[in-house]
């Protein structure tokens, strides 16, 4: 596997305030990478450098061999984005959303009825986002983020505010994305979300990376430090026990 | 181009599918057209005059008869009383109390109704003139003169006419106004522009297809107007139609550079109405569109005559009412041009597709 984004030195700073603090790391090709913090930890400002959206204050961040200060338009093209309560024009349906998105990148292979059946939306073809239920919302706002059949795709936050099935059926989502050989970066305040999808997680906080592994290998970490928290033998949560309840069937 | 015009067509099916923004564009003027058309301000004013006789000799019947001839003057006869009662009730503009030996008494009582001072005036100075004749032609055998009329043909404007370039005029800045200061800080407020932001794309093709559409809509209001008003007020448009068009769009043109500015300066939708009335309202009694900017008192005329919807309206109501070519209206358009450059220019200042960053 080779690196497809390398980050060096990245720093953001909104006057004397730090939001990102001399940060380094690299995403490997093809695995799904996640960022945990708190709130104001510096997550989505990172993610928003890496995508081009924000001027890093000094650092460098390749992607795809690109430089994405100086070729930003060029490392658009390869990515995919689900920004953060992202919402899209009004009085479109989701199908002339995809068309419109397309032009933007270019494209004229795209096909949206495609695209709507990936994230299970065929039905709502012909509606307007105002008219789709939050996990139909965010599903939609990723097949646009692989309209222009991205290299890396970038999730933030994908599944805050949505309820226990829309979040799973999300996660199955991610998974098939990721089985195509997609690379995948998102950001979450879910520690059991980051642990299903996540090969490797960077931790932030105060505008730092604290902690860079694997999911096993952060809590081997912590074991071997000699944390313990006291074992309750159960074989369920309530998340178990309120899906066993009300099933895995998608409600919207 | 394939981009600027996919999102120009995209930008026109959201318009249209806007009922909201199609009230405010094009039906609203219309009513406001419609309701001022039939009004009809400018109906010539009517001479209702009282006419009060006894028992006239011949040569009084004769006066009489000259009188009720006139076809300025509707003639109402009565008894004094009754005629006296339409007049306090404001049916009379006059009522003549005509005595029955005219030659003899040679005086007329003349009642007249304050209210409509102007008329009587009209009806005592015509009634006066025709007494000066009238006596010159009883002194001599013959008339000393007569007066002889020729009829020039002459086009006088009518109200509708003068007001529908205005109304044109004013829906044309509502439109690029607040269509554009509202959907784009809606669009920065909801952050669609931040995701279109993360797309190849380059900010002046969206605000360049977002403005070609509300120039399309520009034209489209004009047109409907201009049929609308030679269907329904047979409105005479002395003008090019080409001429029409261009300062359509030029005036276009300058309120979406106002529209960007407005957009710019507001945080939230919440402000967009309060900034864009604070401009705008003035601009609505102050910019030609319902009363001649001439007409006003001449501080406010100095202050009226260099507002941008005054050139926008005065350009087109020549051109509509008068025939004007380019050259008749160059200050206007001038002014227009002046006007669209600095709004144009703080529109680029003030407009970001994303709020600026303090570091």
């Amino acid at each position: 596997m080779s690196a497809i984004i390398e980050v060096k030195n990245l720093v953001k700073k909104y006057g004397d305030f730090t939001a990102v603090d001399d940060i380094s790391f690299s995403v490997e090709q093809g695995e799904t990478f996640g960022i945990l913090g708190p709130n104001g930890a510096g997550k989505t400002t990172t993610l928003e450098m890496i995508e081009g959206l924000k001027r890093p204050t000094s650092g460098t961040i390749a992607l795809d061999g690109k430089d994405v200060v100086r070729e930003t338009d060029a490392v658009k093209s390869v990515i995919g984005v689900q920004l953060q309560a992202s919402t899209f024009f009004e009085s479109l349906n989701l199908v002339e959303l995809l068309d419109v998105f397309a032009a933007l990148y270019n494209r004229t292979d795209v096909d949206p009825m495609a695209l709507l059946a990936e994230v299970e939306l065929t039905d709502k073809a012909k509606n307007e986002v105002k008219e789709l239920s939050g996990g139909q919302k965010q599903r939609f706002s990723i097949a646009v983020g692989l309209v222009n059949d991205p290299k890396v795709l970038f999730l933030d936050e994908p599944t805050t505010g949505l309820d226990p099935q829309a979040r799973r059926h999300l996660w199955e989502l991610v998974k098939q994305i990721k089985a195509k050989g997609k690379t995948v970066i998102l950001t979450t305040h879910y520690m059991d979300e980051a642990e299903v999808l996540c090969d490797r997680i960077a931790i932030m906080d105060h505008g730092k990376v604290i902690a860079l592994e694997t999911p096993n290998q952060l809590i081997k970490n912590l074991l071997a430090s000699g944390f313990s928290k006291p074992v309750l033998q159960q074989e369920a949560n309530l998340e178990d026990v309120f899906l066993q309840m009300t099933g895995h069937a998608l409600r919207e | 181009m394939r981009t600027i015009l996919k999102l120009t067509g995209a930008s026109i099916k959201a318009f249209v599918r806007n009922r909201q923004a199609l009230f405010s564009t094009l039906i609203m003027p219309l009513f406001i057209m419609l309701i001022f058309g039939y009004i009809g301000f400018d109906k010539p004013p009517k001479f209702d005059v009282g006419l009060v006789t006894h028992a006239p000799d011949a040569r009084t019947a004769a006066l009489v008869d000259q009188l009720k001839s006139f076809p300025t003057f509707t003639i109402h006869e009565g008894a004094l009383e009754s005629e006296r009662a339409q007049l306090e009730q404001g049916n009379r503009s006059i009522v003549l109390d005509v005595p029955d030996n005219i030659a003899k008494d040679r005086t007329i009582a003349a009642y007249t109704n304050p209210g409509q001072a102007s008329q009587a005036q009209t009806v005592l100075s015509i009634l006066d003139q025709f007494a000066s004749t009238a006596g010159l032609a009883a002194a001599h055998a013959s008339p000393a003169f007569v007066v002889k009329e020729t009829a020039v043909s002459a086009h006088n404007t009518r109200y509708i006419e003068f007001l529908l370039p205005g109304l044109l005029a004013l829906s044309i800045m509502q439109m690029s106004v607040f269509s554009v200061a509202f959907v784009f800080t809606q669009y920065k407020e909801k952050g669609v522009l931040k995701r279109l932001l993360a797309t190849p794309m380059q900010p002046l093709q969206f605000v360049a297809a977002n403005a070609i559409t509300r120039l399309i809509v520009s034209v489209v209001q004009a047109a409907i107007f201009v049929i609308l008003g030679l269907v329904l007020f047979k409105i005479h448009i002395a003008g090019s139609y080409f001429l029409l068009a261009f300062c359509v769009i030029l005036g276009a043109l300058m309120f979406l550079g106002l529209g960007f500015t407005i957009s710019g300066f507001a945080k939230t939708t919440d402000a967009v109405p309060m900034i864009a009335n604070l401009v705008v309202f003035p601009m609505m009694f102050l910019g030609g569109t319902f009363f001649a900017v001439s007409n006003m008192p001449a501080w406010l005329q100095a202050i009226a005559k260099f507002l941008p919807l005054t050139f926008f309206s005065g350009a087109l109501r020549d051109i509509m009412t008068k025939g004007a070519s380019i050259g008749d209206i160059r200050w206007d358009i001038l002014g227009m041009l002046i006007w669209g450059a600095i709004l144009i220019y703080l529109a680029t200042v003030t407009f970001r597709f994303q709020e600026r960053e303090s570091a």
